[in-house]
């Protein structure tokens, strides 16, 4: 009997189509939000012309209301609408262009600003920011609609809080990251470790040991640039007593140290070539290697996991080989998602352990510690900073500015903002609408007609440039209608 | 009481960064300092925010009488805990008012006075008609 066959029943694993994750879109994330704190990290996909606001769909919406989701591997869960107060009921309409970017046009009470501009409508792609005035701020992000399903077992967390291993992060790099790490730790190869300073590599470490079949006895660490070169190798292989020198205590090494168990090498790259040669005998299966003055040959079952943030050429191409596994570790500029995240757990942490700052700077809901008071222009300009030592840097800014606060919130205080930069990618805003007439009358209006607030408020530099633009339009701050004279 | 005077004024005094909700309770304690007590497991500000968003929720969905019956009978329970007597529904909704007054100004017209009493009134019937 002759049957035909056509595309859709293709079944070879190899050729079914792939583009379940490829199929990609801009997306808004939750980054800070005044009422709703506890849905940071929450996306709102846009992959056709969507409307934001508070609550659910209205009848004269132009687009049907984008959902926000909590995307985890293999699902994407849809949350409940926007809740926040000082979100009108329809406030932005986002639509695709077509060409990586989307219009996002502002309809709302509160005035948008996107990378810092105030401004009616903007195109905007990966890497802008858009707030809502005192209510909420997204971070425009490019991902899949869906992440490529992960080991359950790796997913058994909160959405946004940090994993069994510490490791914290709800984008698609940390998934991707996360997927590689149980990948790596399930093999027992040796692992190296990519990524620059502060990214996180002590951390993917633990969480390789950790999930690894030799999870019960002690990850071994020690950072290869503090070894003094004269006895890196009795600090790797050990020494019997009294050699090289009279005097000198036995040391197991630490591949003795970590027999049964996950030694971990960081700044790997540091290692001097003659060294590197050393360890390519002990890397091989079996794992011999000799204390320096003995000849007995010994065994370790170690799995070496490495690190560095050099480039691969600073590595001897057959001490690289030895390891099966390379993987990539993020810097914030790949996972700027995660940013929002990142502190909400720096914050969190630096509460538990500091009674003072927790009293000083969060509130507290039913008696309990709740969310930080953190000012929304701090996160936004943290999303467009150039990090170059990453998550260590973000806990320094932090702390930069707890301890430079004027007052009970942790704000973007002049010591920050010294810091900080933009990054190129997020500086790509495309035209944003001049300030209209109608949105400084509201602002003026909305701010009891202070220039110095309705200024702040439309993410005006100072009150001078509202005053040029009050007189640019004929307004004037004192007048009830803002008719009139510029004052 | 017109649920779109109901919003667009509660929009109006919540765009005014956060002195719509501080505003409220400072006339409120000022009022009737007795109060203050039942405000001590939360901050200030996170008091501030609960309100806003409480009542923001509740003018949402005032047309929809499945959410109000099962919103407001929570909220008698919380209140019954807390501690919230029968003579204390005036003094909250004369501060509400007071508040939106003074925030709206001019704005603050017959119109919208009343459809914010007409609403309180409904809402306090609500929660006190268990009592």
């Amino acid at each position: 009997m002759r049957t035909e066959s056509t595309a859709s029943e293709i079944s070879l694993p190899w050729e079914r189509p792939r583009n379940v994750f490829e199929a990609r879109a801009l997306h808004l994330v939750l980054a800070w939000s005044l009422d709703e704190p506890d849905r940071l990290g929450e996306a709102i996909p846009i992959r056709d012309a969507v409307c934001v606001g508070r609550g659910g769909a209205l009848a004269d919406d132009p687009a049907p209301r984008g959902q926000p989701f909590r995307m985890r591997p293999g699902t994407t869960r849809s949350c409940s609408p926007i809740a926040s107060a000082r979100i009108s009921r329809l406030h932005l309409v986002v639509s695709p262009t077509g060409n990586g970017t989307a219009e996002i046009r502002s309809v709302g009470r509160a005035v948008m600003r996107v990378n810092g501009r105030a401004c009616t409508s903007a195109e905007v792609r990966a890497g802008d920011v858009v707030e809502i005035h005192n209510a909420a701020v997204f971070l425009v992000t490019e991902r899949p609609l869906q992440l490529p399903v992960v080991d359950e077992e790796l997913t058994r967390f909160a959405f946004g809080a940090p994993d069994r291993f510490g490791v914290v992060g709800e984008g698609e790099a940390a998934w991707e990251m996360r997927s590689a790490l149980a990948f790596a730790a399930s093999t027992d190869r040796h692992v190296l470790l990519l990524g620059e300073s502060g990214a996180g590599k002590e951390l993917a470490a633990r969480t390789i040991h950790g999930l690894s079949s030799r999870h019960a006895k002690s990850l071994v660490s020690r950072n290869a640039a503090t070894m003094p070169e004269s006895l890196l190798d009795a600090e790797l292989f050990g020494n019997v007593k009294n050699y090289p020198n009279p005097g000198m205590p036995e040391r197991l090494g630490l591949i003795g140290e970590a027999d049964g168990s996950t030694l971990f090498l960081d700044e790997i790259g540091d290692l001097p070539e003659a060294h590197q040669v050393h360890l390519l005998r002990v890397l091989d299966s079996d794992g011999e290697y000799q204390r320096l003055g003995e000849s007995k040959v010994r065994r370790s079952s170690f799995r070496l996991v490495a690190a560095t943030n050099r480039p691969l050429e600073a590595l001897k191409h057959d001490f690289l080989a030895r390891f099966t596994h390379r993987v990539n570790i993020h810097g914030l500029g790949d996972r700027r998602d995660d940013i929002p995240l990142l502190l909400a757990t720096l914050l969190k942490r630096t509460a538990t352990r500091n009674g003072a700052i927790a009293a000083k700077f969060f509130e507290r809901r039913g008696g309990e510690i709740a969310e930080p008071r953190l000012a929304p222009d701090l996160v936004a300009r943290l999303l467009r900073h150039t990090f170059t030592h990453h998550v260590r840097e973000l806990d320094r800014l932090l702390w930069l500015a707890i301890g430079s606060a004027p007052a009970d919130y942790i704000g973007l205080t002049p010591a920050v903002e010294a810091e900080l930069n933009d990054s190129e990618e997020s500086a790509t805003v495309v035209a944003p609408t001049e300030l209209d007439r109608d949105a400084i009358v509201k602002a003026l209006a909305e701010n009891g007609r202070s220039p110095s607030k309705a200024a702040k408020a439309l993410g005006l530099k100072n009150r001078y440039v509202l005053l040029r633009l009050l007189k640019k339009h004929g307004l004037s701050a004192a007048s009830e209608d803002g008719e009139g004279e510029a004052s | 009481m017109d649920p779109r005077i109901l919003r667009e004024s509660l929009e109006t005094v919540l765009a005014m960064d956060d002195k719509f909700p501080r505003r409220f309770y400072e006339i409120l304690f000022e009022r009737h300092p007795q109060v203050s007590s039942l405000f001590v497991r939360s901050s200030a500000g996170a008091q501030q925010k609960m309100f806003a968003q409480k009542l923001c929720a509740i003018v949402d969905h005032v047309e929809d009488a499945e959410w109000m019956t099962r919103e407001l009978e929570r909220m008698r329970v919380a209140h019954d805990e807390y501690g919230v007597t029968a003579e204390m529904f005036p003094w909250v909704g004369d501060a509400l008012l007071d508040t939106l007054r003074e925030a709206l100004g001019s704005g603050f017209t017959a119109e919208v006075e009343q459809s914010w009493r007409v609403a309180y009134a409904r809402l306090t019937s609500t929660l006190l008609k268990e009592r």
